[in-house]
């Protein structure tokens, strides 16, 4: 990215975290939930924990969607993946992702069609190339993503490509939020909000979190010197007795979001009445299904789908690291029987996730606390 | 800076220029590379404009320099 220098300068990071240390009072420590898994990396990677003062503790958030996918819903790809006639595409991080039949790539070594492709554009082209095979999407991601796939089911019904299907399991952010908001003896203080679900939200959405929960929000962007400065924002608002929502990265988002993507969201999805997160359990009207109208175009609709609920592992302790109840490194197996390489749990999967975040950079980044 | 990061994630959407509009898509340059993006939910857009990508499609067009 041009001028992403600016956004990592050593000299302007030093001046916030100087802001920072005015800020805390001794001792008390300040919780904060980055809801992102995006800030999530930048935190590890930057060694940004590090970097500030130590009152100020950083809770990993449920915003990583491969993290978020329930075992059974892997299962359900796999077995469409593994009918006769199928590509199955989908996203590269979520062909390791562990089910309870083991994952698209194993899928994929036994003889499944299991391709990756970088967007569900890539995937409609293929269905275009391959009229006789049926062409499946594993849609996931938060509302980031979901538009990708909104505009691929209207291309679809525009050039009425048929052997197309999409199998959904996007989520939406603020459901999860007001979960994780009423669990009981919470003691989270802020919330950094998510940069680019919120150019195609707005910052709306996040009003219910300073009117109905007292907490402060700051929707912010990716680099270290934004999650700085959204920290820095926090601790203003929490010093003033403020709880608003406040826009940081006024550079992308705005209050009402991108219209034109909310209108094609709702144009082809709805939502579900209840749908099940990883370690937060089963969250009302959290996720997206299609509408009846690309029914079509629905993969739940076509094909036969075991819809089995799987247990995670038992020492997986993924959920706990989840909700921010327990670090990373507190969990029983990470790095042990859970690493990157061989994943457990769905944390140590994604390069977004909380686990694999720390696995690759937090262990390193404590003695080179730099930005 | 979308180095080794989850494609699902909102933060590997990235800043591309317009190099050439054939209606509905967009062909940007990220950092050097070429790809076609769907842009319905930003046009009209122009050559030379600046758009925040994710997934295929651009979200957001991107004032000044970023």
């Amino acid at each position: 990215m041009r001028f992403v220098d600016e956004y990592r300068s050593g000299e302007l990071a030093a001046k916030l975290v100087h802001e920072l240390e005015r800020l805390v009072e001794p001792g008390r420590s300040v919780k904060i939930m980055e809801v992102c898994g995006g800030h999530t990396h930048t935190i590890y990677k930057h060694g940004i924990e590090q970097l500030v003062p130590e009152e100020v503790d950083y809770v990993h958030g449920p915003g990583c969607p491969v993290c978020v996918i329930p075992m059974g819903r892997v299962d359900d790809a796999i077995a469409i993946a593994e009918q006769p006639g199928v590509i199955f595409t989908t996203f590269g991080d979520m062909m390791r992702v562990p089910g309870g039949r083991g994952s698209l790539l194993e899928a994929k070594a036994r003889g499944a069609d299991v391709r990756m492709v970088y967007s569900p554009l890539d995937a409609l082209e293929l269905a275009r190339g391959n009229p006789d095979r049926k062409v499946v999407f594993f849609a996931i991601g938060f509302e980031t993503t979901a538009p990708a796939t909104a505009l691929t089911l209207l291309r679809a019904r525009a050039t009425e490509v048929r052997n197309f299907s999409v199998f959904c399991n996007h989520v939406t952010i603020g459901p999860p939020l007001r979960a994780i908001l009423d669990t009981p003896g919470l003691r989270l203080e802020a919330f950094i909000a998510p940069g680019h679900v919120s150019t195609v939200i707005g910052t709306r959405p996040y009003d219910f979190i300073v009117r109905e929960y007292g907490k402060p929000v700051v929707v912010t962007a990716f680099e270290p010197i934004d999650i700085l400065h959204a920290t820095v924002m926090l601790l203003r608002q929490l010093r003033d007795g403020r709880a608003e929502v406040e826009n940081q990265y006024t550079r992308v988002v705005t209050r009402d979001g991108n219209p034109r993507a909310l209108a094609a969201l709702d144009e082809t999805l709805e939502l579900r009445d209840t749908f099940e997160w990883r370690g937060l359990g089963w969250i009302e009207q959290s996720a997206l299904k299609l509408r009846e109208r690309f029914a079509q175009w629905d993969a739940e609709a076509r094909f036969e789908l075991p819809s089995a609920r799987v247990d995670d592992p038992k020492a997986c302790q993924c959920g706990e690291v989840l909700v921010g109840a327990i670090k990373p490194w507190e969990c029983k197996v990470f790095g042990t029987a859970c690493t990157p390489e061989r994943p457990l749990g769905t944390c140590m999967v994604s390069s977004e996730g909380a686990c694999a975040a720390y696995y690759n950079y937090g262990r390193f980044t404590r003695e080179l606390a730099r930005v | 800076m979308s180095e080794a990061r989850c494609i699902t994630c909102g933060d590997v959407a990235v800043a591309a220029t317009v190099v050439v509009v054939e209606g509905d898509t967009a062909v940007v340059d990220v950092d050097g590379e070429r790809e076609r993006v769907g842009v319905e939910l930003v046009v009209p857009v122009s050559v030379g404009e600046r758009l925040l990508c994710h997934a295929g499609i651009a979200l957001q067009r991107l004032e000044g320099g970023e």
